[in-house]
């Protein structure tokens, strides 16, 4: 009957609009780069490495892939997606973070001044210590603020739930986003307000990295209060409900 | 045999309305119209997920005053337990909204209602 099967085919795109079970679809107009799509469209493959495969060393899903991508339409790669290979994804969503009024130069020249400030700490630290200890010091200022910020992500945080009148701080687990998101804001909030008036940002940036780096500094206490918190209030953990 | 049903009801709403026997049952303040759409169930409540693995966690967390290097198998075993929390409920949702079991579900049966409301206009 043709009301069913029309109805089953609306659901099925409500429904499964993330699996890709649509039936197939083309666009009656042509459609200018925005950030909603048809779910029907696939994600763009900014990385290089994927098309210098030759096409005998292709696993069968990766050539399913491939033809499913010859006839489906892709999304347009937005502009801060690149393929060179200083591009850092985790990078590109502090620096958006951290821009204001959509400056991205100035957000983007801090960031480098940032990195550059802590690999000359570090190659100062590095000529400066025992032969001993020269392997221990960490160089490569990308790599100290992907631990740094791993150093600050919490590991649950509090939601605040209504039971019987009254609002109760539950501990709940957090999604990688959140975490992530969390660890920026903080790094972020505490170097815009605990600085002294005439430091840059760039370089109280480093030093709270640098801190994070070695799980000292304000950041990372204020991660652990939260746990604190958490752990306080483990008794109200039952008031979840999902 | 649906015509019969209706009639029937109808018989017994204006019996319910009237007043010849005694008071009336029905005091209606509006007409008595069903709705273009049906009420949403509310899902049952579940438990919190996770609290084994969260407090042996915290226990651990007390234990060593927050170091969280001295606790990293007990917040990976939390971590995988709420990875497979997380894709369970996404399992079931889906399993709702696909696999409705011999019964609508009552945001597909508001869609059939709308698409054949309710005539209150005289075509």
């Amino acid at each position: 009957m043709a009301s069913t099967s029309g109805l089953r085919t609306t659901l099925s795109k409500m429904a499964a609009s993330l699996t890709g079970l649509l039936k197939p679809w083309t666009p009656r107009v042509l459609l200018v780069r925005w950030s909603r799509y048809n779910p029907y469209y696939l994600e763009p493959e900014p990385r290089k490495e994927v098309y210098h495969i030759p096409e005998t060393e292709l696993t069968p899903e990766q050539k399913e892939e491939r033809e499913l991508k010859s006839v489906r339409p892709i999304k347009a790669a937005t502009n801060s997606v690149t393929s060179s290979v200083f591009n850092d994804p985790v990078l590109s969503k502090f620096v958006n973070m951290m821009m204001k009024d959509g400056d991205k130069i100035i957000a983007k020249g801090i960031i480098t001044q940032t990195l550059e400030n802590m690999k000359r700490k570090q190659v100062e630290k590095y000529h400066k210590a025992p032969e001993g200890k020269k392997a221990e010091i960490e160089c490569n200022p990308y790599a100290i603020f992907h631990q740094a910020l791993e150093n600050c992500k919490p590991v649950i945080g509090l939601a605040s739930i209504q039971k019987g009148g009254k609002f109760y701080q539950v501990p709940i687990p957090l999604t990688d986003n959140r975490r992530r998101f969390l660890a920026m804001k903080w790094m972020i909030t505490e170097c815009r307000d605990n600085k002294h008036r005439r430091t840059l940002m760039y370089e109280k940036l480093s030093q709270e990295l640098l801190a994070a780096f070695s799980k000292e500094g304000n950041v990372v206490k204020r991660k652990h209060e939260l746990h604190k918190m958490a752990e306080s209030n483990r008794a109200y953990a039952h008031y979840r409900w999902w | 045999m649906a015509m019969q049903g209706g009639t029937a009801l109808q018989e017994k709403v204006s019996r319910m309305l009237s007043r010849k026997h005694k008071k009336p049952v029905l005091k209606p303040n509006k007409p008595l119209v069903l709705k273009d759409e049906v009420a949403n169930r509310k899902i049952k409540k579940g438990e919190a997920t996770c609290v084994t693995e969260m407090s042996m966690m915290m226990a651990c967390w007390k234990q060593n005053n927050f170091v969280d290097t001295l606790c990293s198998n007990e917040m990976q075993s939390f971590y995988t337990c709420v990875e497979k929390a997380q894709i369970a409920v996404k399992n079931k949702s889906e399993q709702h909204t696909i696999g409705q079991s011999g019964r609508l579900q009552p945001k597909q049966a508001t869609i059939l209602l709308k698409r054949y409301p309710n005539l209150h206009v005289e075509i």
